[in-house]
């Protein structure tokens, strides 16, 4: 481990030390069948590492995050454990976890016969999915069949959708198993998952906080190990902050390479659905089986997906500078005034790492930046102002009691809707007025132009381009609720890449200290349309290769406390 | 000037149909849709500028208004509650007014593929049954729903 190649920045080495002895779990998992190989939070093979051994505190390096589906895929193939003991002990973690946390709207009560029927295939030698056996959490917007989606909304409480998403179909064809739906702002709206209409989900990390938005549920889940991954969907930064502010790896494909058939619409210029793992493997294994054309999604692209992981290498087997010759620009509007120094400082530890791995990062300049914010906010409250106007107690959801039909739609929404998706309803019907429309939607629109440019030619200069996912680490539950500028302005490292349809990927890269509290943060990366090869690889390596690699929250403290 | 883009009595179908022409047209083509819906389309350039100009510094949207056509009922208090942070947002929305973007095409959404059109051929869905068990009130072959009144 000596080599190189384990440039670390002071800081962030510093900052490694302390954490295992929080991670200690004081309740007792049954005793896991020996471990074939250490492996990062999949308590179920190596509590060992996790949960068990605090008083291993050296100065050694933590694991780099191993691929947990591919642990999973050989446990169960060489026999030395069963998809069913997998899933009990996954849903007994959720289920320890989740009074504290909240990142389930709704958990699959067929779990464990869908464990069964993996474990009889594997008997009969019969050929199994690369996510057979693996639990996959699923944003609540997101539709599978015998489950409800309410998207967060008392609007769509108590509704059962008549069919899968064809991610989720794609999911369970590979062998996934549906855990559960997982908690997330009203449609989507919101960067906190506080505006979801249910409950507030908590940060793993520091119960007090948020976990990020709207895909939070996803995001805590697969943090905590309430599952091994999930699905979340990104219109604004939905997959990639929250990812930011629970320490997972989070993914948000290009604009067009997973079908959106089965996904709430909320801004259909923008909308993609994304994944989140505990390693770069995890999450690019995932987008492989939901990726893909789809018939029924007009915008899906009929582009080849690559096969991610291929080219994917153990971190033993690579040479001193496995990035040599690679150019990465650092975005200069986003390690700006407004931005936190704890996650500024991170942000130049990733970029220091990057060049210590043969990476040439160079400062690039997109000058319309701070533009991208209100245009996509113009952008996504005027689409979603059309999308959701087909929630009119009519055909499903809640329905008003009322003498005539115009009172029918209008008591519907007033009771279904939240105040933000009510507010972000009316300020998108204002936007598309007759005599505002040019004023707003269409200037949005030629905005959407210039980042679209800005990042084609930064592209043009550099493989990549890295960012913070967050200008913060994650904030206090309530802190921002009610000042929406004050949460919108948090959306601005992550809108201009949906405004471009750009794939991005989020991976931890230190930590800020608040207090006592250790809160993670997270890089992001951004690639050409349709790259999410070259990202994911150069993801991967960076990942594999940074020391302070233990991202597992302290839940055992937030359990026992 | 303050005519809304959406008649009331149609707002949910025309915007979803609005919206639905962003997905499956050319940006040629649903551009010049939605231009034509605009009240500035027989404007001058010159006058267009003037215009977005001066709006934003006079323009306080009538949320009782909005509320009816986006179909949400709110009680004078919310009215009151929400029109001051619409008014913050549309405020911090102005600020795109400032910036020259004289010659510049508007992108309908990524510019990453063209359309992929499937066959306009009616397919059946299988799990019918489903769908009908979601709908509030039902009575073969009909949706429910309370009288029509149109108030205009």
């Amino acid at each position: 481990m000596g080599s190189t190649t384990r440039f670390q920045s002071p800081r962030l080495i510093v900052v490694v030390l302390p954490s295992r002895r929080r991670l200690l779990h004081p309740l007792r998992f049954p005793p896991p069948p020996p471990p074939a190989k250490p492996h990062r939070r999949t308590f179920h093979f190596t509590p060992t590492l996790c949960f068990s051994q605090p008083q291993t505190q050296t100065q050694t390096p933590t694991q780099p995050p191993h691929s947990q589906i591919l642990s999973i895929r050989r446990s169960l193939l060489s026999r030395s454990v069963t998809a069913l003991d997998l899933a009990e002990s996954h849903l007994a973690r959720l289920n320890l976890a989740e009074p504290r946390l909240r990142s389930f709207l709704h958990v699959s009560d067929s779990v464990l016969r869908e464990a069964r029927e993996i474990d009889e295939k594997i008997h009969r030698n019969e050929e199994t999915g690369l996510l057979a056996g693996v639990l996959v959490g699923v944003k609540d917007n997101i539709c599978a069949i015998n489950m409800p989606a309410t998207a967060g909304s008392k609007l769509l409480q108590g509704y059962f959708p008549p069919f899968d998403a064809t991610a989720v179909k794609k999911v369970k064809q590979s062998g996934g198993i549906v855990v559960g739906k997982t908690n997330m702002d009203e449609f989507g709206m919101g960067s906190t998952t506080e505006r979801s209409s249910y409950q507030v989900t908590a940060n793993p990390w520091d119960t007090s906080r948020v976990p990020g938005g709207s895909s939070g549920g996803s995001a805590a889940a697969v943090s905590a190990g309430q599952c091994v991954v999930s699905l979340g969907s990104d219109t604004g930064g939905s997959v990639r902050q929250p990812a930011s502010f629970c320490g997972v790896v989070g993914l948000k494909p290009t604009y067009g390479r997973v079908s959106r058939y089965g996904l709430m619409a909320y801004a259909s210029s923008l909308d993609v659905i994304g994944c989140f793992g505990t390693s770069v493997a995890d999450a690019a294994i995932l987008l492989h089986a939901i990726s893909g054309h789809d018939k029924l999604d007009a915008t899906c692209s009929k582009l080849d997906v690559p096969d991610f992981t291929a080219q994917f290498m153990s971190a033993s087997l690579l040479d001193s500078q496995p990035l040599k010759g690679l150019k990465i620009g650092l975005i200069r509007e986003t390690v700006n005034d407004g931005v936190d120094t704890g996650v500024i400082s991170s942000i130049q530890g990733a970029a220091l790492h990057m060049e210590a791995l043969g990476c040439t990062v160079t400062e690039v300049s997109l000058p319309s930046f701070s533009l991208g914010l209100p245009a996509y906010y113009i952008l996504a409250s005027s689409e979603s102002s059309s999308n959701l106007s087909r929630y009119d107690g009519v055909r499903y959801g809640n329905r008003a009691a009322a003498e005539e039909l115009s009172n029918l739609y209008g008591d519907s929404r007033a009771q279904g809707f939240g105040p933000e998706v009510k507010m972000r309803i009316m300020m998108g019907t204002y936007a598309l007025s007759a005599g505002y429309y040019d004023a707003y939607y269409k200037r949005a629109q030629q905005v959407r132009t210039l980042v679209q440019k800005s990042f084609k030619s930064a592209l043009a200069e550099n493989d990549i381009l890295i960012s913070p996912a967050a200008p913060s680490a994650a904030y206090k539950i309530g802190e921002k609720k009610n000042d929406p500028l004050a949460m919108y302005a948090g959306d601005i490292m992550t809108v201009n890449v949906n405004l471009a349809g750009l794939p991005a990927l989020v991976v931890p890269c230190g930590f800020v200290n608040q207090g006592k509290t250790r809160l993670p943060v997270g890089v992001q990366m951004i690639g050409a349309a349709f790259d999410e090869d070259k990202l994911l690889r150069i993801g991967h390596i960076f990942e594999q290769t940074l020391q302070c690699s233990n991202f597992a929250p302290p839940l055992a403290d937030s359990i026992s406390s | 000037m303050n005519n809304l883009l959406i008649p009331s009595s149609t707002a949910l179908r025309v915007g979803t149909r609005a919206l639905l022409r962003l997905s499956s047209t050319s940006a040629a083509n649903s551009n010049r849709i939605w231009i034509g819906r605009s009240a500035f389309r027989t404007q001058s350039p010159a006058r267009i500028r003037k215009l977005t100009r001066d709006f934003c510094s006079r323009s306080v949207p009538d949320v009782r208004r909005l509320a009816e056509t986006a179909r949400i009922t709110l009680t004078p208090e919310e009215i009151e509650e929400v029109g001051p942070k619409i008014q913050q947002v549309l405020d911090w929305f102005g600020q795109l007014q400032a910036v020259d973007l004289e010659n510049v095409e508007p992108a309908i959404r990524a510019d990453t593929e063209g359309d992929n059109l499937r066959d306009d051929v009616p397919e059946v869905f299988e799990n019918r049954e489903a769908i009908i068990a979601a709908i509030p009130s039902y009575e073969e072959p009909y949706i429910k729903v309370p009288k029509v009144l149109n108030k205009e």
